[in-house]
This record gives structure tokens, sequence and C-alpha cells, in this order.
């Protein structure tokens, strides 16, 4: 080793300690998540640490948002209960293999707005129908999840990023579309607003097969059964 | 729900406004790289970095010291970004998710006329629905702020002293929200990118 080579080998090394420090410090622990659970309070604090286990577990996990609305909600003057209902559908969501983001985001909107708790509770419960109808609407029509790094059975088993997001965008639309007084019997007109919301987002956020995929194995029937299962 | 005439109007005007205020970035370049010109050449890290580790007379210890040093610095700068981007950040800030953050960001302007207004904010699902100000610099009623946001489609609302408003004239569409109406902007593609 020469004697300038040296100080750059040293630098890279201290540069990879600093990564290091990074790495530790940005990875949630999952007894970060306890002890907001245990602020608000949770009346099983087993289970929402074992949902927030396995939320940590999926790899497009929001954790800093979840971790941020429990923090939001821990602040409010609602009571405990209403507390813990408001992250009912979350933790479910979490158990259940659910992308969770949108629920975070309509929950810290609805308390931004200053939303009466129920509100909000039955807002999430609702969307939280919607992504588990419109996942087995997916599995139904032939499109999977598969772990990212995993080999690929069937040109139809998404990685799961980009099963989530379809499962996201397609029930957001849904869920925004009763919320804007839309009749689930519509189904056509459903079918044109799932239609457009993914054609807007085709390269920029959703890829282009991902979204021909679904756009030809879904019916304007299905996201009518979907958005009553809702509002029945 | 489509924005009506008045709308029309009003885009239209939003729009010449930002136009005239892009016309004082006319030349902005040229009189960069003229300031720049004037300006002394700096030694280069590599350099300084090779002026500080030389044998010297205080030999091993002095060298070690200065790595040591920056060691100690890039550590110190790894736990300020992770404090930043990690759970424990109180800044309100842009989301930080696998599928937003990858693509280059972009500025998007948020622009909201508010002649009477003292305080104008934007709330989005960007923002985490905590309010990023809008400022009106020259005092003529139009608030104004850019934000670099990931692509992707955003929910938000602007909120004037304090109440919501959720119906911006240059968004791309509106959705109902807790019986309130929403904006939406696309953001690197869509209608309005």
């Amino acid at each position: 080793m020469t004697r300038s080579a040296r100080p750059w080998k040293t630098c890279i090394v201290a540069l990879l300690v600093a990564w290091l420090g990074v790495s530790a410090v940005a990875q949630i622990p999952v007894s970060e998540f306890e002890q907001a659970f245990r602020a608000i309070p949770v009346s099983d604090i087993g289970r929402f640490v074992a949902a927030a286990e396995l939320g940590l577990s999926q790899p497009d996990f929001p954790g800093t948002e979840v971790l941020q609305f429990i923090d939001r909600i821990a602040a409010t003057s609602h009571s405990a209960s209403e507390k813990e209902a408001l992250l009912l559908s979350i933790v479910v969501a979490m158990e259940e293999g659910l992308p969770v983001e949108d629920l975070v985001t309509k929950g810290l909107e609805g308390l931004a707005r200053g939303v009466a708790a129920p509100q909000i509770e039955q807002s999430l419960q609702q969307r939280l129908i919607l992504l588990a109808e419109t996942r087995d609407l997916l599995y139904a029509k032939g499109i999977f999840s598969v772990a990212p790094g995993s080999p690929q059975s069937v040109p139809t088993a998404l990685p799961t990023p980009r099963f989530n997001l379809l499962i996201s965008h397609i029930s957001d639309t849904i869920a925004d579309y009763l919320e804007g007084g839309g009749s689930p019997f519509e189904g056509q007109t459903l079918y044109q607003e799932v239609r457009f919301r993914l054609m807007s987002l085709e390269g920029v956020t959703l890829i282009a097969e991902d979204v021909d995929l679904v756009l030809k194995r879904i019916e304007p029937a299905d996201l009518t059964r979907i958005a009553l299962s809702a509002v029945t | 729900m489509r924005p009506n005439g008045i709308d029309d109007i009003l885009r239209d005007t939003l729009r010449q406004e930002v136009t005239e205020t892009a016309g004082g970035l006319v030349g902005l370049e040229e009189r960069i790289v003229v300031e720049l010109g004037e300006r002394r050449p700096r030694l280069r890290i590599s350099d300084w970095l090779r002026q500080l580790l030389a044998p010297t007379r205080g030999g091993r210890i002095g060298q070690l010291s200065v790595v040591g040093a920056t060691a100690a610095v890039c550590l110190l700068l790894g736990f300020f970004v992770a404090n930043r981007i990690g759970p424990t950040g109180s800044t309100p800030g842009i989301r930080l998710t696998p599928s937003r953050d990858t693509n280059g960001s972009q500025e998007v302007l948020f622009v909201l006329p508010a002649l009477d207004a003292t305080d104008v904010a934007v709330v989005g699902d960007f923002n985490s629905w905590e309010p990023t100000a809008l400022s009106d610099d020259d005092n003529d009623g139009i608030w104004m702020a850019s934000i670099p946001l990931a692509p992707g489609r955003y929910e938000y609302a602007f909120v004037i002293d304090g109440r919501w408003w959720g119906q911006d004239p240059l968004a791309d569409e509106y959705v109902q929200s807790f019986g309130e109406y929403s904006s939406v902007r696309y953001v690197g593609g869509g209608d309005g990118a």
C-alpha cells in the first residue's frame, strides 16, 4: 500500500461507519411502536405490537407515517377507546398484509380537519373493506403477489410493492367515488373512474403492463360488487 | 367535478401572474456565471485533504487526528441525516416512501389568490396534512409556495386564516373527503402534470 492510498482507504472506512450509523437509526425498531401504543393506551398491547411486527416485515411498509399517526392520535383529546378504535383498521390491515398507506393518510387528514373520531373510524373501516375486497378480486382474476426477489411462478404474479400499489389505487378510487355520492350500481362509471386513475399514474408510479393487465381482467360488475360490500 | 367558466378565467389570470413572475429569472444563469467567474479559484477537497495529511513534524499522531476527526464528522453527519428522515424527527416533511422517492422530484407551484388573508398554508398527503406556509412577498394578495414532489398523485387543500379551502382552480380534479372538497394534482404524468 502506498502512502497516498492509505488516507483514502481510511476515509472510505469512515464513510462506511457513518452509513452504518444511518442504517441503525433509520430502521424503526418495534419497541418504538410498542412505546407509541402504550401512550394511547391500547387494551391488547400484545396484539398491536404483533401487528406492527408483521407490518415491518413488509417491503413497502410506511413505518414513519404509521408512527406519526399513532402519535397524533395519542395527542388528541379523544377517549382511550375512541383512540384505539381509530387504530384498529390499521392494525387489522397490518395483520392481513394489506397496504396501510391510504388508511394512514386518510386518518391523518381526518385528524387535521378536526373530524369526529367515529366518523374517521367509519371512513377507515370502509376503506379497509375495500382494500381486502380489491385484493380478493385481483386474486380471483389470477393476479398475485410475490415477495421481491422470489421466483415469479406466473407472469401475473407481481412483486408485492407493485401489487399493493394496484390495490391501493383501485380501492382508493372506489372509496372516493362512494364518498362523493356515487352509486355502487353505476358499474360502468365506476370502471371509468378506476381506469382514469390507473391511466393517469401509468408510467408515473404504476407500470404500464400492470395497468393493462388489471384493466383487461376486471369488469364493471366486479367493481359494483366491491363497492356494495363497503356500503352494506 | 370540473371547474366552471369563472374558474377558467381565474386559472388564466393565475397562469399570467406566474409567467410574469418567471420573467425575473431571465438572464439569471448569465449573472451567476459572471459572478462565479470573479471569484478566486478554491482548493479542491482532495488537495485540501492531501495538504492536511502530508507528513509533518507531528508525524503519525497528526495524521491520525485528522482521519479521526473526519470519521467523527461523518458519523455526526450520518446521525443528523438519519434523524431528519427517521421516525423520531419532529419536523413535518415530505414523505419518504419507496414508490415515491426513487424518481426525481419536481418543484410544484401552489398558488392561491387571497386578498384579505393574513395566513395561507397548504396541507396535503405530501406533508402528512401539516401546514406548509405560502408567502406573499409583494403583498399583492397572490400567495405562493413551491414544493418539491416526487411523481405521483397528491390530495391537498389550502388553509386560509384557519379555514380549509379544497377547490384550487389549478387542480387536476377534486374529491370529497369527510364531506369537504380536496384538490388533486398529478405530478410527473396524468392530466395536469
